[in-house]
């Protein structure tokens, strides 16, 4: 497990993590959801110890920090970022590559052959990697990270160019590596995808580290929480709010409008369906809140 | 394409090895304008001194030899030979006193035509060229003197022609355009070339770092080829820039000379040395230079394709400006048929001025058959840089 | 460090870089022999035709007189007519195949040219002969082929002869070929940061893993002198591994070729390990590969724009990576005459290592590695 303390970091007078303290335990999938260029690269990056933090501390295990670079050489061997795609060797081939990561990690080297199977890489990861799409070049970085083995995973953009198949076919790999014990810090813009496997989500917005369920209490509830429908005018709106004043309108900034259910039974349910039909709607769905939705909510707002 | 060029030639001037190399340029013209031109000590001197010696102990001879039947062959034979040439270097010595530069090139032409008539056979094997040729370990004395001494004839004989402004400057090849024809010589067409390797080496592979951003470009990889080799030829023409600082420190020192001064030519006839325009020779060797240029680019496009490495551009390049050590043998050009090989045209002043087809002892490396060879090398690698770039499977990146 | 340096074995295998630098090393080989055999170098009879014409312009600067020690010409005089004499009759001595006199006059010639240095007048004829470190360089030779008794060859490209030379040649410009082999030592990394940042390994490890994989590249360029040579045993013989090369070393004394080549050797892994450490280094001070060259060579030729710096710093290593002209004495020869001793020129070298070494370990670290 790992655990920032009091992380504060400013670039140039502005404050881009504000006294983050959080603790991420073994077993879990982390996932951190923002908008470009709000820090979660930048946290990456604190925990990897590629920027010195203003203040506070990352400690692993309870026992080791950053304090010298035997101690980092030590953190490394347990907390890995994964490679960049454009960072790759391109005159030498796929599997080079992993056996690289395994001998530096000093893992288990049974598990290259593994994991090539898994990710059903095994046609092409004996040529070039300069010969390589993007899509190859995405799940050999990760595969290089799975064959690093360590405690700690770090994956920025993990799902970046990848066809549907294959985000399945990771997001599998990672509930796996979960169940293993390791810990998993994935940042992505595939929502949905995330909202699947991670165990927690966190925002960032102002420097700080929101928690989802914070906001959203319902959230990880599993029964129908919200009504959302597609599009609606705004004449509908105010119709709504007058013939069911108990419950919440919430339009968001992608033209959706969710009502809040929660708590409603069958019989008011059915009500609030009678007048969507009664007025032609035909684009509404049942159910609870989406990480999409709770992200539209949340950084709506500026 | 215009703009691709823009964007290139942009690229091109911002790069931080391309300025260091201009940079490295200025100071190495400032360092030689300052310093080490000021020592330069030709062995052909207006030295009165000299003169005055070498005539007064000659005329003293004259006037007191005897001659009759015992007299020692040598004392015949300097006899024979001093009167003429002590006439000539009376000449030069009053000339030069009465600073009457004309009269005294001539009667110098006429003493270094003299001089050498005699010398170069040496039927006595007593009679010597100046001294300073004659250095340790200098086996080819004799015929550096020779050269030399024609040379100077020659050239002193264009000056009593010419027009223009005389100046012991001048005599001593000391003013900057003739400080540039010195340098030509020597080893200014080696810098320009290695210049060019240097600013040409990376101008195909540095887009490697950022391929995404360029390989969508509407444009082909060949003609995307042809304006690098473009901008690549325009960046090291703009080497000569911080190069003729240097010049004009030159010029502001001696005098700049001007472009009638005479330049000799040698050629294996019977007259040895013709002359040539100042501003004729410079201008030839800015085309030999340019084709230099050319050969130089489309040989690095042809390895960056072919390659890919910049090393193997730097170490391919450098090896077609140094080749000629390997076989150059002082006349045995033509046993070796230098003139086919591009890499023997790489001393361009020299081909020019004909001093290399005087050491190699041939008559083939003229400007003529330089541009020949040059311009079809060129030619060749540029279409097989057309044939890969123009393949299906060919990446340019 | 084992895992970072089989790590390096993968990349460089698979560097095309190394390739070339290798067909260059025998490109190299290869074109010294030509060259070797075109100049016809180790030529005696030709090298000493061009000694008498020398001495004859010599003497030509003064009056022909009576040069017998009881005649009125100069002591300069005399003694330069002398050395005609001795030169005419080594060449006597080549031609009529007499190897043990041309040695005994060789070192008459040496003593009594050692004589004239000091003799009034002998500025005017210094360019005519040779220098006092070459004479005393060609006095030391002689004297041990006298003492040991090996006959003079002039087959200069028999193997070991012609390794001598090839080292001789080749150590002058050694620093210039590892500076443009290793100038993108770091920058090549570079494109790959997000890999390396992440290593469970020190920089300094990495560094020194670094610096151990092109260490055995450089290996295999100086095994591969010996390997391109080897045809010269089959065309011309393997030649005397003992013969000797006259070598200053803060004395003037005679190597045999075995001992010249090892110190050649040995100076050369010096000088590689110092090039690649620098590589490092500027690379990651000026993040250019050609910056980082130009500086590397500035830095060379800088003792040679400026000699009378090596006077006033002689333990600046970059004095001496030009260590076949230190063996020649050729900083002796300048005007302001400096002795440098080819030991201590390896000490010095050995210290900048270690100050280098100690600068990564404490400065840089891969973590504040950017993309450039």
């Amino acid at each position: 497990m790992i655990e920032l303390k009091n992380i504060a970091v400013q670039f140039s007078g502005r404050d881009i993590l504000k006294d983050i303290s959080v603790m991420f335990n073994s077993g879990e999938i982390i996932g951190l959801v923002a908008p470009n260029g709000t820090g979660k690269s930048t946290l990456m990056n604190v925990i990897m110890n590629y920027i010195n933090p203003n203040t506070g501390k990352v400690i692993l295990n309870d026992e080791l920090e950053y304090t010298n670079k035997k101690n980092e050489v030590k953190m490394h061997q347990l907390v890995s970022m994964m490679p960049d795609q454009s960072d790759l060797y391109n005159q030498i081939s796929g599997k080079e590559h992993l056996k690289i990561y395994s001998s530096m990690w000093n893992s288990n080297p049974k598990l290259i052959d593994n994991t090539i199977q898994e990710l059903g890489m095994a046609s092409y990861i004996h040529k070039s990697t300069g010969t390589y799409s993007l899509g190859m070049r995405q799940r050999l970085c990760f595969a290089m990270q799975i064959v690093s083995d360590t405690q700690v995973m770090l994956m920025d953009e993990v799902m970046n160019g990848l066809d549907p198949t294959h985000v399945e076919l990771i997001s599998q790999i990672l509930v796996k590596k979960k169940s293993e014990g390791k810990t998993i810090i994935v940042a992505s813009h595939l929502l949905e995808n995330l909202e699947k496997y991670a165990d927690r989500i966190f925002f960032i917005k102002n420097g700080e580290l929101i928690l989802v369920n914070s906001i959203s209490p319902g959230f990880e509830e599993r029964e129908i929480t919200i009504v959302r429908i597609s599009e609606m005018t705004d004449k509908l709106k105010e119709e709504i709010s007058k013939e069911f004043p108990e419950t919440k309108v919430q339009s968001l900034s992608n033209g959706t409008t969710l009502l809040d259910v929660r708590g409603y039974d069958s019989g008011e349910l059915g009500n609030i369906l009678a007048f969507l039909k009664e007025n032609q709607i035909t684009e509404f769905s049942f159910g609870k809140v989406t990480l999409n939705d709770l992200y539209s909510m949340f950084y709506q707002e500026e | 394409m215009w703009a691709y060029f823009k964007f290139e030639f942009l690229q091109f001037i911002s790069n931080r090895k391309n300025i260091a190399i201009y940079v490295i340029l200025l100071f190495f013209s400032c360092d030689f304008a300052l310093k080490i031109a000021p020592t330069y000590n030709p062995i052909e001197r207006v030295d009165v001194s000299e003169i005055e010696a070498r005539y007064l102990t000659r005329e003293a001879f004259l006037n007191n030899v005897v001659i009759d039947e015992g007299t020692h062959y040598l004392s015949s034979f300097a006899v024979s030979i001093f009167q003429e040439w002590n006439e000539y270097e009376g000449e030069r010595l009053e000339a030069i006193k009465q600073h009457n530069l004309k009269e005294y090139a001539e009667a110098t032409s006429k003493w270094y035509t003299y001089a050498d008539k005699l010398t170069f056979p040496n039927a006595m094997g007593v009679l010597y060229y100046n001294p300073g040729y004659y250095t340790f370990g200098n086996i080819y004395a004799t015929m550096d003197g020779h050269y030399a001494y024609l040379y100077s004839a020659s050239r002193y004989k264009a000056y009593t022609e010419g027009k223009s402004n005389l100046s012991v400057n001048v005599f001593e090849e000391r003013t900057a355009l003739q400080t540039l024809q010195r340098l030509l010589n020597s080893y200014l067409p080696l810098i320009l070339i290695v210049s060019c390797i240097l600013l040409t080496v990376d101008i195909v592979l540095k887009d490697r770092r950022n391929p995404t951003l360029l390989q969508g470009l509407p444009l082909s990889d060949w003609r995307k080829l042809i304006v690098k080799g473009l901008v690549s030829l325009l960046g090291s023409l703009i080497s000569i820039i911080p190069l003729s600082v240097g010049l004009l420190i030159i010029g502001g020192r001696n005098g700049f000379g001007d472009f009638d001064l005479p330049v000799p030519i040698y050629s294996s006839g019977k007259d040895a040395f013709s002359n040539i325009l100042m501003g004729e020779y410079l201008v030839q060797n800015m085309l030999f230079i340019v084709f230099w240029f050319l050969f130089i680019i489309s040989l690095l496009l042809f390895v960056s394709v072919l390659l890919k490495n910049e090393f193997a551009n730097l170490v391919v390049g450098f090896m077609f400006v140094i080749a000629e050590f390997i076989y150059f043998e002082r006349g045995l050009g033509a046993v070796w048929n230098v003139q086919w090989y591009p890499t023997s045209y790489v001393q361009v002043g020299q081909i020019i001025s004909g001093y290399r087809n005087f050491l190699y002892g041939s008559e083939t490396l003229t400007f003529g058959s330089g541009i020949l060879v040059m311009g079809l090398c060129t030619f060749i690698f540029l279409v097989f840089t057309f044939l890969i770039s123009n393949q299906r499977k060919f990446k340019l990146l | 460090m084992w895992k970072m340096l089989r790590t390096f074995l993968i990349l460089e295998k698979s560097n095309k870089k190394n390739i070339f630098a290798c067909i260059i090393v025998a490109l190299f080989v290869f074109g010294l022999v030509l060259f070797v055999k075109t100049e016809d170098l180790g030529n005696s009879v030709i090298e000493k035709s061009g000694e008498y014409q020398s001495l004859s312009s010599a003497l030509n600067r003064f009056q022909n007189v009576d040069a017998t020690d009881s005649g009125n010409g100069s002591d300069l005089y005399k003694n330069l007519v002398l050395q005609q004499q001795f030169v005419a009759k080594q060449r006597m001595a080549l031609t009529m195949n007499l190897p043990e006199l041309f040695l005994d006059t060789a070192i008459d010639l040496a003593n009594l040219r050692a004589q004239s240095f000091d003799m009034e007048g002998f500025d005017d004829v210094a360019i005519y002969l040779p220098s006092k470190v070459e004479n005393q360089l060609g006095s030391v030779f002689y004297q041990y082929m006298k003492e040991t008794g090996i006959l003079l060859t002039i087959d200069s490209l028999s193997f070991f002869q012609f390794l001598a030379y090839l080292f001789g040649v080749l150590g002058s410009v050694w620093f210039i070929f590892m500076c443009i082999y290793s100038c993108g030592i770091m920058i090549e990394e570079f494109q790959h940061t997000s890999l390396i940042k992440g290593y469970p390994i020190a920089f300094d490890k990495y560094v020194v893993a670094k610096c151990t994989s092109s260490m055995l590249i450089v290996g295999v360029f100086l095994l591969e002198l010996f390997v391109c040579s080897l045809p010269l045993v089959y065309f011309k013989g393997l030649g005397n591994p003992s013969y000797p090369i006259a070598i200053f070393n803060g004395i003037f004394e005679a190597y045999p070729i075995y001992k010249y080549i090892g110190l050649s050797i040995l100076y050369m892994i010096s000088i590689a390990i110092f090039a690649i450490l620098l590589s490092v280094i500027l690379n990651v001070l000026l993040k250019n590969m050609y910056l980082t060259l130009f500086l590397e060579l500035l830095l060379f030729i800088f003792p040679m724009l400026f000699p009378n710096m090596m006077n006033l710093v002689p333990y600046n290593p970059f004095n001496y990576l030009n260590f076949p002209n230190i063996l020649n004495g050729q900083t002796l020869d300048l005007e302001n005459p400096v002795i440098l001793n080819s030991t201590y020129g390896l000490l010095y070298i050995w210290m900048s290592i270690a100050i280098m070494v100690i600068a990564v370990k404490l400065f840089l670290t891969t973590g504040k590695l950017k993309r450039v």
